[in-house]
C-alpha cells in the first residue's frame, strides 16, 4: 500500500497523529492495510462485472500453489502470495513446502520465492500443504511472516534479484535470482517451545521497532492437553534483530484448540494497545511496549461450552479484531472442519482495565442471528460488514450493531468483506466474489466466479482489484 | 487337508441365490453404488407427519443399514460419565427398538460427537451384522443382537486411531468381512501402515491381511466395494497412501494400484462393469490443481496410474462423498456441497447444482429421484429424471433449540422407505404400504479347473496363543483368478516362535516366554505364510536386562519404532524417546486383550527439556492411570478426550527421578473401582491407594501396558503384573 492512501485513511480512523508520522518515514503493507485491520479504503476502479474465463476486465492472472489462504498484500511493485509449492516455480525445489512468492503488480511476471520445507512432525503441527497461511507484513525493504515450520521470519522484499545477500544470516541454501534473501528468524519451537497446532498462521504488524506475533500454541495430537502450556502465545519481537522484546504467559493451558488469529494495534489515551485474540475466546489488550494486561474480555457467553469436535457453544477466536475510536470488533468461531454453530460478534469498549467482560460490551450479535466466523469486519461510514462461515455476509449499523441487511451467498465463508468505490466484496468456497453496494440498502451488484474456491480477501490498490483464489491470483481493471 | 466335499460346497456357494427381498446391507445399497431398484419413493414429506412415517430417538452419523425388516444403525449415547458408543436395532415397519448394545470408548482420543463414525455392514446371509468402533472394538452380532463374536483391532492389532474420528465402515464378501485401518503391531507389521484384515465372517478368524500401500499420509474412511473383472473376484478401495487399490477378494493379494492423492482417499469408489470411479479433494499426484474425479479400467495389473486412467474431471474437489452411478451418469458431490451430473463415459458435465454448503454425506438415487443429505441439517429430495434437476422437497432438520442437527450419513432404500440417521433421530419416510421386490446375485463365473495354482493361503493368518498352546492351521491353494482349488502336498515351517510343528499344520508353542514368528506352507514354488504371536501367562515380568539394545519384546503391540531398551546406570531400561513426527502419545499392550483381575506395577522416570516435561503412565482393564509432568497431576481415565469417568488429583512429581507406579482395577457388580499408586522408587510403599475412581459402567477385561507421552525421553523399568 502506497503512503499517500495509508495517512489519508489513518487519519480518518483516528490514530494519533504520532503513530501516523512515524510511519511517514517507510512504506508499510500488511493484511487489514494498517494495524487497526480495517478492511476498508479509500479509492476507485473497481470494474462492474469481470470473468476470468473470456478475460473480461482481467488484467493479468498468475499461478499459484493449489492451496492459498494468505494474501494479495501490495507493496511497492510487487505482490505477494502465501501458498504452497504445488506449480513448482523452481523445479529444483520439490515436495511439499510452504512458500512465499512474489509477483511484479504490473504485469503478474513471477519474480522470486521463499519456500519452507515441513516439519518433520507432520500434521499436528505443520499440516500437509497448506502453504504459508500467514499474510507478510512490509516495511520498506523488509518482509515479516510466519512460516509453516513456526519461525518469524524476515527477508528482503528483493530477493536475491537485487545481487546481494542481505542480513546477518549468509548461508542461504538458493541464492539464484527467484530464491528468497533471509535476513533473520526465529524459531518459537526451538527458542520458545511452542507446539504449534495443525499450523502457524499468524499474519504479524509491526509499530516503532515491535513486532507482534501469535505463536500458534495449542492442543497435543489428541486434543486433550496443551503439550507446552509454559510456552507463550503472545509476544513482541525487536523487527530489527528478530530477539523477543516480551512474552505474555496468557492464556496458558486454557487454550481450546490452536491459535491462528492476528494481532491488532490500537492507542488509546495516548497509550498504545495490542489486541491478542486468544485461543480460550478471551481477546486480551496488552500494553503495546510491555505485554502487560490491561484488559481482558470473554467473548463467549458464561453459560457456554467447549466440546471437542465442534459441537459446542463456546468458541474459539480465529478472525482479526478491528480497532476504530475506542472500541474493538471481534467475532468468534472455530476450525472449520467443526462446522457451523452459534457465533458472537462484539463491539467492545477498549478503555477499560482488567476483566471487563460484564462492562466492556458496548453491542453483541450472536446466538441464532450470528453463526460461528474465521472472518474480519469492514467498517465504513457507519456501517460494520461482517461474514460468517455459514455463507451469510451483514450490513450492520455501527454504533448500535442494528442489523440494515443480511445476504446469502450460499457457500462457505473463509475471507473477509472488503469494501472500497461505496462497493462490499466477498469471496466464498465456491469460488464466487459477491460485488455488494455499500450502504444501508443490500443490493447484488455482480457475482463472478473466479474458478475456485476464494479463501483471501480482495485488495483494491491503485485502481487495481487483486484476488487470490485457491490457486490463481488475479489483477483486474476496468479496460 | 481340503476334501472333495468341500470343493464341492464352494462351488454350491457361488451360484445365483436369492437374498431377502429389497436389503439394504452395503452402506451404499445393493449394488454398491448409492441406487435403488425400488418404486414409488417419497416425492416429499412433513416434519409434522406427511410421509414420515416413524421417528425413533437416536444420535449418530452414520449410514444406516435394513436387512431382514429390521434397521440397525451405529451410533452414541449417553450424557457426561455414561457417554457410550451404541448400535441399535430397529423394527423397519414401526421404528420400534428391538433391541441395543452399547459399549465403552476407550485408548482413543475420538471425542464424544464423532462417536459411531463408521457404519455398519449386514451378510444377508447370516443376518448378521459388524460393527467398527471407534476405540477399535470389531462385533459380529446375530440378528438378535447377540455378540457372535468380537475383536480388539487396537490391543490385538495396534490399530490406530486419531482425533478426527475417522474409521473404516467393515464390508461383507462371501465368507469374508474385511476391515482396514492404520496399524503397528510386530514383524512385518512394524511400519505403520493403511492395511485391510479379513475375517472369516462366521468365526472372527483371521484369513488374510494384505498391506498394499505404502506410508500413509491421513488417517481415511473409504469403504471397499467388490467388482468382477474377467471371472476375478476384485475388492476395490481408495488407502490412506492416496492410491485406489484393487486386491483379490479371496487372498487379498494386490492386483493394481493407481495413485490419485499427495493425500489420503476418503471417497469410497463405485464400480460399473470394467470401469471404476474415484474421487478426491487434495493435491493431485500429477498436476497444480486441488481435487480430482476419475474413471479407471479396471482390467490392468500392477501401477495403472499411467495405463488405465480412462478420463479425469480436474480441479474438483470431491474428497468424502462417494458417487452416485446410475443410468450412465454419475454424480459427485463436492466439499462444498456442490451436485456435479457427469456423463459416465465421458466425465463431461452435465449440470450442477447445490446442495447446501459441506459435502459429507453420500446421496442415494432411487425411483428417479435423488435423496440428499447435508451436514447442517439438510435433507432434500430432487427429481434428477429429466436434463436438469429439479428440486421437490427441502428440509432442515433441528435440535432442541434450533440448532441444525447435523447429518453425515447417507440415506438407505428399502421396502419402498427412506431411512436415514441425524444427530438427534432415526428418520423413515415412506408412503402406504411397505412394498418387497426381489433382488438376485450375480452368477459367479465356474470354477475354472485347467488354470495352475498361483498363491498359497495359511490359516488362520495372524494368531495370538498363549506359552503351550497349540493352534492348527490350515493351508489353501488358489488359481490366478482368486479361485479355490485342490489341495496339494507341501511343507510346514516356521521361525520366531520355539515350538513343535506337525505335518498337519498344528504348531505346539514351547517355554514360557512372549514371542512372535511367523508359520510358513510350502507348495512346490508357492509359499504361504501366517503370523503367530505368543503372550506370556500371568505373572510376567520383564527388567530389560536381558533385552537387546534398541530393542523392545517382541511380541508386545504398539511399542514399534518408539520403545527401545538402552543402558542407564549400569544396568538397561525402556526408553520412549521423542517421536520425530511429534505423535508423542503411545500406548503398548503387553497382554492379551481379555486379560482380567491383574494388578500392574513399573517403575517409571519423567524427564524435562527447557519449559517441556512428559507424562508417562499404566494401563489396566482399558483405563489409564497418567502420571502427568506438565500439569504436575495423577489422573485416571478410560477415554482420554472424553473424562466421563475421569478423576483428576493434583500431584507434584519431579524429573530425573525414578518412581514406582501401581494400578489395579477391583470388580463390583455394579461398577469398576480403578486405583493409582506412586511413590518414589526405593522408598517405602504407601499403604493407601493415591487416587480412586469409580466407573458406573464397568469395563471388565482388557491387556495390560504402559503410557507415555514424551516431548521429551520417558523412561520404565521392572514390569510386573501379576
Amino acid at each position: 500500500m502506497r503512503f499517500r492512501t495509508l495517512a489519508a485513511f489513518s487519519l480518518t480512523a483516528g490514530l494519533l497523529a504520532t503513530v501516523v508520522s512515524i510511519r511517514a518515514e517507510v512504506e508499510e503493507s500488511m493484511w487489514g492495510f494498517t494495524p487497526s485491520r480495517n478492511l476498508a479504503v479509500e479509492g476507485t476502479g473497481i470494474p462492474d462485472s469481470w470473468d476470468p474465463k473470456t478475460g473480461e476486465n482481467i488484467k493479468w492472472t498468475a499461478e499459484l500453489g493449489a492451496q492459498t489462504y494468505a494474501g494479495p498484500v501490495i507493496h511497492g511493485d510487487k505482490v505477494f502470495v502465501g501458498t504452497n509449492n504445488q506449480s513448482l516455480k523452481n523445479p529444483k525445489l520439490t515436495g511439499d513446502r510452504g512458500v512465499i512468492m512474489a509477483f511484479n503488480r504490473e504485469d503478474g511476471a513471477f519474480l522470486w520465492q521463499m519456500t519452507h520445507t515441513k516439519l518433520p512432525a507432520g500434521r499436528v503441527n505443520d499440516w500437509p500443504q497448506q502453504g504459508i497461511c500467514s499474510t507478510p507484513y512490509i516495511e520498506g525493504d523488509r518482509l515479516y511472516y510466519i512460516s509453516n515450520q513456526c519461525e518469524v521470519v524476515c527477508i528482503d522484499t528483493e530477493g536475491f534479484r537485487d545481487g546481494e545477500n542481505d542480513g546477518p544470516i549468509q548461508d542461504e541454501a538458493e541464492t539464484s535470482e527467484i530464491d528468497g534473501d533471509v535476513i533473520w528468524k526465529l524459531d518459537m519451537i526451538e527458542e520458545l517451545t511452542v507446539f504449534p497446532h495443525n499450523l502457524a498462521t499468524c499474519s504479524p504488524i509491526a509499530v516503532g521497532d515491535l513486532l507482534f506475533v501469535i505463536t500458534a500454541n495449542g492442543v497435543d495430537e489428541g486434543h486433550v492437553a496443551i503439550p507446552s502450556p509454559f510456552a507463550p502465545s503472545f509476544i513482541a519481537i525487536n523487527k530489527k534483530t528478530g530477539e523477543l522484546a516480551w512474552e505474555s504467559d496468557l492464556p496458558g493451558e486454557n487454550i481450546l484448540h490452536g491459535q491462528w488469529a492476528n494481532p491488532t494495534y490500537g492507542v488509546v489515551n495516548g497509550k498504545g494497545q495490542v489486541y491478542m485474540p486468544g485461543g480460550d475466546g478471551w481477546l486480551y489488550a496488552l500494553d503495546a511496549e510491555t505485554g502487560k494486561l490491561v484488559w481482558k474480555f470473554d467473548c463467549n457467553p458464561k453459560e457456554s461450552v467447549w466440546e471437542l469436535g465442534g459441537r459446542g457453544t463456546r468458541n474459539a477466536i480465529i478472525a482479526t479484531p478491528v480497532f476504530l475510536d475506542n472500541k474493538v470488533y471481534i467475532a468468534v468461531g472455530q476450525d472449520p472442519e467443526h462446522g457451523e454453530g452459534v457465533g458472537h460478534l462484539w463491539a467492545i469498549d477498549a478503555t477499560g482495565t482488567g476483566d471487563v467482560t460484564e462492562t466492556g460490551a458496548v453491542w453483541h450479535l450472536g446466538d441464532e442471528d450470528f453463526h460461528r466466523t474465521i472472518s474480519t469486519v469492514a467498517i465504513h461510514d457507519g456501517i460494520l460488514y461482517a461474514a460468517d462461515l455459514s455463507g451469510f455476509v451483514y450490513a450492520l449499523d455501527l454504533a448500535t450493531g442494528k442489523p440494515h441487511w443480511k445476504y446469502d451467498t450460499f457457500a462457505a465463508i473463509w475471507g473477509s468483506p472488503f469494501v472500497a468505490d461505496g462497493k462490499v466484496l466477498i469471496g466464498d468456497e465456491d469460488g464466487d466474489v459477491a460485488v455488494l453496494k455499500a450502504g444501508p440498502e443490500m443490493e447484488l451488484l455482480f457475482e463472478g466466479n473466479m474458478g475456485s474456491a476464494v479463501y483471501t480477501t480482495p485488495v483494491l490498490d491503485a485502481g487495481t482489484l487483486y484476488i487470490a483464489s485457491r490457486n490463481r491470483l488475479f489483477a483486474i481493471e476496468a479496460k | 487337508m481340503r476334501t472333495k466335499i468341500q470343493l464341492v460346497l464352494l462351488l454350491t456357494f457361488g451360484l445365483t441365490s436369492n437374498l431377502p427381498a429389497g436389503d439394504w446391507s452395503h452402506w451404499r445399497g445393493p449394488d454398491q453404488n448409492g441406487t435403488s431398484p425400488e418404486p414409488g419413493l417419497v416425492s416429499d414429506w412433513d416434519l409434522g407427519g406427511k410421509n414420515l412415517l416413524w421417528r425413533a430417538d437416536f444420535m449418530g452419523r452414520s449410514t444406516p443399514i435394513v436387512q431382514g425388516g429390521r434397521v440397525y444403525v451405529i451410533g452414541r449415547s449417553g450424557q457426561d460419565i455414561t457417554e457410550q458408543e451404541h448400535v441399535a436395532c430397529f423394527d423397519a415397519e414401526t421404528g420400534s427398538l428391538v433391541w441395543e448394545h452399547k459399549f465403552n470408548v476407550f485408548h482413543t482420543t475420538i471425542p464424544f460427537n464423532r462417536v459411531g463414525w463408521a457404519s455398519l455392514a449386514g451378510d444377508p446371509t447370516t443376518g448378521y451384522v459388524y460393527a467398527h468402533g471407534v476405540q477399535g472394538m470389531f462385533f459380529c452380532f446375530d440378528r438378535d443382537g447377540e455378540v457372535v463374536w468380537s475383536r480388539s483391532l487396537t490391543e490385538e492389532f495396534g490399530r490406530i486411531s486419531g482425533y478426527g474420528g475417522r474409521t473404516h465402515t467393515p464390508f461383507v464378501n462371501g465368507n469374508l468381512v474385511v476391515i482396514s485401518y492404520l496399524n503397528t503391531s510386530w514383524g512385518n507389521q512394524a511400519p505403520p501402515r493403511h492395511r485391510y484384515f479379513a475375517f472369516n465372517k462366521h468365526t472372527g478368524d483371521v484369513v488374510w491381511v494384505s498391506n498394499p500401500s505404502g506410508p500413509p499420509k491421513d488417517t481415511t474412511y473409504s469403504t471397499p466395494i467388490h467388482m468382477n473383472v474377467n471371472g476375478r473376484d476384485l475388492m476395490v478401495a481408495g488407502n490412506a497412501d492416496g492410491s485406489v487399490y484393487a486386491l483379490e477378494m479371496a487372498t487379498g493379494r494386490k492386483v493394481w494400484g493407481f495413485r490419485l492423492s499427495q493425500r489420503g482417499l476418503n471417497s469410497s469408489v463405485v464400480a460399473s462393469g470394467k470401469y471404476v470411479y474415484a474421487s478426491h479433494s487434495e493435491e493431485n499426484h500429477d498436476s497444480a490443481a486441488l481435487g480430482r474425479v476419475v474413471c479407471i479400467d479396471a482390467t490392468g495389473s500392477g501401477d495403472v496410474t499411467q495405463t488405465h486412467e480412462v478420463w479425469r474431471y480436474e480441479g474438483q474437489t470431491v474428497g468424502y462423498t462417494s458417487p452416485v452411478l446410475h443410468d450412465g451418469h454419475l454424480y459427485v458431490v463436492d466439499n462444498s456441497a456442490n451436485v456435479h451430473c457427469l456423463d459416465a463415459m465421458s466425465g463431461a458435465l452435465k449440470w450442477e447444482q447445490s446442495v447446501g454448503t459441506v459435502g459429507k454425506g453420500s446421496p442415494v438415487i432411487a425411483d428417479g429421484k435423488l435423496y440428499a443429505t447435508e451436514v447442517n441439517g439438510g435433507f432434500q429430495i430432487w427429481d434428477v429424471s429429466g436434463d436438469e434437476p429439479k428440486v421437490l422437497d427441502k428440509k432442515r432438520i433441528e435440535c432442541e433449540g434450533g440448532v441444525h442437527a447435523e447429518i453425515y450419513g447417507s440415506p438407505a432404500i428399502s421396502g419402498g422407505r427412506v431411512y436415514f440417521t441425524t444427530e438427534e433421530g432415526l428418520y423413515c419416510l415412506g408412503s402406504g404400504e411397505p412394498r418387497r421386490s426381489s433382488m438376485t446375485m450375480p452368477e459367479k463365473p465356474a470354477f475354472d479347473a485347467t488354470l495352475p495354482p498361483a498363491s498359497v493361503q495359511v490359516r488362520p493368518a495372524e494368531v495370538e496363543v498363549t506359552p503351550g498352546g497349540t493352534v492348527r492351521f490350515t493351508s489353501h491353494l488358489f488359481n490366478e483368478l482368486g479361485q479355490e482349488m485342490w489341495q496339494t502336498n507341501g511343507t510346514w515351517g516356521g521361525e520366531g516362535v520355539d515350538g513343535s510343528f506337525g505335518d498337519d499344520g498344528a504348531v505346539t508353542v514351547s517355554g514360557v516366554n512372549g514371542q512372535s514368528g511367523t508359520v510358513t506352507f510350502k507348495s512346490g514354488d508357492l509359499e504361504g505364510s501366517a503370523r503367530i504371536r505368543v503372550v506370556p501367562s500371568l505373572p510376567y515380568e520383564e527388567d530389560f536386562e536381558d533385552a537387546k539394545l534398541g530393542t523392545y519384546p517382541s511380541f508386545w503391540i504398539g511399542a514399534a519404532g518408539k520403545f527401545k531398551a538402552v543402558e542407564m546406570d549400569g544396568g538397561q531400561v525402556l526408553v520412549k524417546p521423542p517421536a520425530v513426527r511429534a505423535l508423542h502419545r503411545s500406548a503398548v499392550f503387553v497382554g492379551p486383550s481379555d486379560a482380567s483381575g491383574y494388578t500392574i506395577q513399573v517403575d517409571m522416570m519423567g524427564t524435562k527439556k527447557r519449559r517441556v516435561r512428559s507424562d508417562v503412565g499404566l494401563i489396566s482393564h482399558r483405563y489409564t492411570l497418567d502420571l502427568m509432568g506438565n500439569h504436575q497431576r495423577l489422573q485416571v481415565r478410560s477415554w482420554a478426550s472424553d473424562l466421563r469417568m475421569a478423576k483428576t488429583i493434583d500431584f507434584t512429581w519431579e524429573p530425573d527421578v525414578w518412581y514406582t507406579m501401581k494400578m489395579a482395577v477391583e470388580q463390583a457388580d455394579d461398577k469398576t473401582i480403578v486405583k493409582g499408586k506412586v511413590w518414589k522408587r526405593g522408598t517405602e510403599e504407601p499403604a493407601d491407594w493415591t487416587i480412586t475412581a469409580e466407573d458406573p459402567l464397568p469395563i471388565r477385561e482388557g491387556s495390560p501396558g504402559i503410557y507415555g507421552y514424551s516431548p521429551t525421553n520417558v523412561y520404565y523399568d521392572n514390569i510386573k503384573v501379576w
